[in-house]
Order: C-alpha cells, then structure tokens, then sequence
C-alpha cells in the first residue's frame, strides 16, 4: 500500500468532505487521516488516505477535479513522504500566547522567534476581537521546543520581541492546561 | 489540541484571579540528628538541611516558571525538636532555634516549622526546656515557627500545657512588644495536628514520616470568588447547591495546580511526593481573600449571621473537589480564616461584623481555628489559656485539627491596629473578656480526659 495527501481549498459550503470522501472510495481509496478547519467564509481540509500500489495517483486527482472542481474549490495531491520534514526536532510541548492590541506585524514578529528556536508550531489559533476602534489580537500556539533550546534564552527572546510589539505573553508547559481542564 | 477556551479560562486565572501555589514544603527528618550534645546536632541538622535543600528554591523557582505558577513561599518543615533534640537545656534550645534560622536564611527559605513539641499527654524534659525556650527563641529569630500540639481526641486536652503556653503567648508577646508581639505570630497552639501540614506556622514533619517528602499547599480563594461571580452573572437564580457544585469544580482545578508543580519539584529533587493540602489560604492582597467569598455568597460581610452555614458549604465543597483532583490529600485541607493575613476578614473585625466569639463558632466547621487573632495587651494568662481551652475542646469533640495563634499586643487596647507585616498582615484588634473569669477554671490544671466518639448528639 502506499500512502496520498490530498488538499482541498476553496469557499466554504455544504457537501465538501462529503464529495471527497466519495470519489476517494470510488476510486479504491481507504481514508486514515482527515482534519478541516473553517476561516470565516474559507475551507481548508487535508485527507490522507492509502490505495493499492498499482493505484493511478493521476487518476484519483482527475476524479476529484471532475466531482469538485465546479465547486470552486482547489485540489492538489500528492504522494506523502515516509521521513518527516527536514528541521522537525522532537521536543517537549508548550503553550505560548499572547495578547495585545491588534496591528499588523504582530504574527510575524513572534513566530521570527519560534523560527530561530526550531521550535515546531502543532497548533495556532489567533483571533481578533474588540469594537471598532480597539481590536483585541489573541494569538495561542502550541508549540513543541526542541530539548536541546536553552528555555530561559528562548524565554527571555520571546519576551523581548513581546515587549517590542506591545504584547502580553506567556510561555507554559502544555501539561498544566491538561492538568487544568480535562479529567 | 488544546480548546481556546481552555487556554483563555486557564490564563484567566493566572492573570486575574491569584492563582498558584501558595507553599511547596520540604520536610526533613532529623532524628538521625539527634545528639546528647547541642553543637554536635546542630552540625548535623546543618549538613542533612543543606544537603537536602541545596538546590530547592531554584528547583521551585525553576518549575514555577516551566507552568507559569508562580511558587510563592518555599518552607521547611522539621521533626519537633523538642523530640529530635530532647536532651537540650532551654538555652541549648534557643540555639538550636537561631542556627535553624539562620539556616533557613542561608538557603532563602522564608519560614522553617517544627521547633515545636507534642505535649497532649504530658511533658518530657525536652518538651518543657522547649517552651521555656520559646518566647526569647521567637524574639531572636525571624523565620523559625512553633507548634505546640496540647490536645488529640484520643488522649483528650492537656489543662497544664494549655495553662502554660498562655504564659508562654504573654511572654513572647512581651519580648517582641515593639514589633505589636510578632514572636505569638510564629506560635501556635494545636489540637489534633495532622503529621503533614505544609502551612505555617503548624508545619512540622511528624514521626510517622519519610527522611525527607515534598508536600505542597495550594491556595486559590480569588480564583473560588471569581468562579461564584461569573457563574452567578451568567445565572442569578443558581441556589447554593448549584453554588457548591461551582465551588468544587473550582478546587479541582485549583489541587491540580498544587498536585502537578509538587510531583515535578519532588521528582526533581528525587524525593517522594507526600500530600496535597488543599486549603484556601487567603493573603493580605486584594483579590486573594476567603473572607471576601461570603459575599459572593450573600453576605454583606463575614461575620453576618449565616457565617458559619457558608463556611461549613465552603469548606466541605473545597474538599470534595480537591480529593478527586489529588492522589494524596493531607495536611489541614479546609478554608483558613486567619483575621490579620485577609482583607476581608481583617475589616469585617474593623467594623465590628466580626466577633472573637463568631469566629470562634466558625472555627468549628472550617480547617484551623482560632487564626492570627489579634487581643488586646492586658488580656490575662488565664484568659488567653481560657480561648486556647475552648479551641481545642472543639477541636478533640469533633476530631479535627483546631488551633489557636493569638497575639495579644502589648500597650495596645480593643480597636486600635496590630501591624506585623508581610504575608502576615494587620488587624484591629479584638475585644476579649478581662475579668479574671477563667482564673479559677485554668488553676485546676490536670488532664480532660478524652472523649466518648459514639452517641454523637
């Protein structure tokens, strides 16, 4: 067996994963993985799957272009790679976040920093809330930092840039929201 | 993946709502210390100390920060070392005393319990040289605490002990009179003391404990208050059913904190993690006060009759969530309602809402007792003896760990202010009988014996 990715972008409206799921049993196709996330009016969804070795990977992406493409919707897909993404190091998993007022800028200077620390963003939510005139910008990462990164450095990095851009933050092992919330 | 939710809520609490983790308190045994020769124990609870605690401010400091809880006191418990030392002489005691100080000095510990003694059935040498050591050991010392534990419900209530350590309060008011008598705030006077308690000033590490433990107090009365106050906007016709189930979940929350920072420094050290006090332990700050939970609950002040009913909900929901939340609870585990270290309670004796006899009642369903009561400078012995009495009576009749720390401030009279500073706060101070009422009761001396546990009415 061997293993595609396929992503599937575009508006969001009823009936996409549905349309996908289809064509990709039609086509022999067994799905493992499927995660979808909404952005106001846009859909964004990655789906895993694996078929048989002789399988046409050509043919299962024409399909899906045929079913969806009048949808307005994007596809791509390709064979997943076996090793994982030069520069992904395993590390312990933290929680950073951050509060302030919304301005542009503000995502780019703090991730520059997880950049330089290889740390691993798994997970990033921000949003922005407020009245007209005073936006508030939340942005929580969960981030996995390599054992290696000094965490006091990378500490006193992120708070560096934080202070520049007018930012409340914070850096927390993952393990105490658990512990927090979830019996 | 976290939720957002879970990530907001959790910073919230970090952020707006105090909350963390009040004590994380290493307890050392020091009976392999002991010694028939002062000096040579005292280098021996000198070297064991410093080889166990080298590294535990950092430790707590180091995890503190890794959770973004802060850690906020650091603290030693010990052996009582009216046994540990037993054959010192009062002076030898008082030495003992300021090496333990300046030990904890050394090491940035900003409290060490245990100089304290277990008299409920009697004295030993050790146990008498002790207390006579205690008032001037308290004047010379900053950071070293005292329990003396005279009551438990199965021996019954020392008369004699609880006689002298009236005396002995006098006397260690009076030595520390120009600090408003802050040696009787080191100082308190147990019935039941449980083994393991982390808070000061009851911290000792009793004889059925490890050579070394890790045990942690967790806090949180803002973070119960702030819990009440949006649950009661989101929903004004919650009843207090509904309240205490809000309440519970709270201390849950709140004890897993305690649990998590605790196991981490004690894995750290390599030493076993003992238990999990789950009290609410309020400060002096805003924001961090039991007394001020009475009110989200309807009061218009603790004191207010109703007192004792909240106080017993509060206190049993805060055990109830708390020891699902950890593996080993011990300690005291209840709400404090100590008068000088809470805002709220601090002012509610200011404007009279709050009375020594009220509080005395609610001592009786919550966790201490009688706690950092500030009593005017002529209250007698006998009658300071007279309150221990009652205390502890409450304490041997319902089995629970009950205490009396009282101060009574010298040159100073009812409603004038007591300052002792820090996390120990200021209060007015109350008003206590001075009729010489109790004389009579007190001189008796002897032993009540302990009491029937069966046909509870």
């Amino acid at each position: 067996m061997k293993k595609i990715v396929v992503f599937v972008l575009g508006p969001d409206r009823t009936g996409i994963i549905a349309a996908v799921s289809k064509t990709l049993f039609d086509q022999g196709c067994n799905l493992e993985d499927v995660s979808q996330t909404i952005l106001q009016t846009e859909f964004v969804g990655i789906f895993i799957a694996s078929m048989a070795d002789n399988g046409n990977e050509d043919e299962v992406l024409s399909a899906l272009r045929a079913r969806i493409g009048s949808l307005g919707l994007f596809v791509h897909l390709r064979p997943v790679e076996e090793e994982p993404a030069a520069g992904v190091q395993t590390g312990e998993p933290f929680v950073i976040t951050t509060i302030g007022t919304d301005r542009p800028g503000l995502m780019a200077g703090v991730t520059e920093i997880l950049a330089r620390y290889g740390a691993n963003i798994t997970s990033l939510k921000a949003v922005s809330r407020g009245e007209e005139n005073h936006h508030e910008y939340i942005m929580m990462f969960e981030a996995d930092i390599p054992s290696a990164v000094d965490l006091s450095a990378f500490r006193a990095a992120l708070c560096g840039r934080a202070e520049e851009l007018g930012l409340d933050i914070s850096l927390q092992h993952r393990e105490i929201f658990e512990e927090l919330n979830r019996v | 993946m976290l939720t957002e939710r879970e990530i907001i809520a959790t910073l919230d609490m970090l952020r707006n709502e105090n909350l963390d983790v009040r004590t994380v308190t290493l307890g050392v045994s020091l009976f392999d210390c002991a010694s028939d020769d002062a000096g040579r124990f005292i280098d021996r609870v000198r070297a064991k100390i410093s080889r166990l605690a080298a590294n535990f401010v950092d430790v707590c400091d180091e995890v503190g920060l890794r959770y973004g809880i802060p850690v906020v006191n650091k603290r030693i418990s010990i052996s009582p070392i009216a046994v540990a030392a037993c054959a010192a002489s009062p002076e030898e005691m008082i030495a003992i005393a300021v090496a333990l100080d300046d030990l904890a000095a050394k090491l940035r510990i900003d409290f060490i319990g245990g100089f304290g003694a277990l008299v409920e059935k009697g004295f030993t040498q050790g146990d008498r040289a002790l207390i006579e050591a205690l008032p001037e050991a308290l004047a010379k010392t900053g950071r070293v605490c005292s329990s003396i534990n005279v009551a438990t419900t199965r021996a019954g209530i020392n008369m004699d002990a609880v006689a002298l350590m009236g005396r002995t309060i006098k006397q260690a008011a009076e030595l520390t009179a120009d600090r408003d008598g802050l040696g009787c705030a080191k100082l308190v006077v147990f019935a039941n003391i449980p083994q393991d308690v982390p808070f000061m000033a009851g911290a000792y590490l009793g004889v059925g404990e490890p050579d070394a433990v890790i045990n942690v107090g967790v806090s949180g009365p803002g973070v119960v208050k702030k819990a009440i106050d949006r649950a009661r906007a989101a929903n004004p016709g919650l009843d207090l059913g509904q309240l205490s189930e809000v309440i519970k979940r709270t201390a849950f929350k709140v004890t897993r904190v305690g649990e998590l920072i605790g196991r981490q420094v004690a894995k750290k050290l390599d030493i076993p993690f003992g238990v999990a006090d789950l009290s609410l332990a309020p400060t002096p700050n805003v924001g961090d006060s039991v007394g001020e939970i009475f009110q989200s609950l309807g009061l218009k002040s603790i004191g207010n009759p109703g007192s004792t009913a909240v106080l017993a909900m509060l206190n049993d929901a805060v055990k109830k969530g708390g020891i699902f939340a950890s593996s080993h609870v011990g300690g005291l585990s209840g709400a404090f309602i100590p008068v000088s270290e809470d805002l709220h309670i601090a002012e509610a004796a200011r404007k009279g809402h709050l009375s020594l006899e009220k509080l005395e009642a609610m001592t009786s369903v919550c966790s201490v007792g009688l706690d950092m009561v500030a009593l005017p400078g002529d209250t007698s012995a006998a009658t300071l003896a007279g309150i221990i009495a009652d205390e502890m009576a409450i304490g041997v009749i319902n089995s629970k760990a009950t205490a009396a720390r009282l101060i009574p401030v010298p040159g100073k009279k009812a409603g004038e202010m007591a300052s002792f500073g820090g996390l120990l706060g200021e209060a007015t101070i109350m008003n206590a009988p001075n009729d010489g009422g109790s004389d009579g009761f007190i001189a008796l001396g002897g032993r009540i014996p302990a009491p029937v546990q069966s046909f509870k009415n």
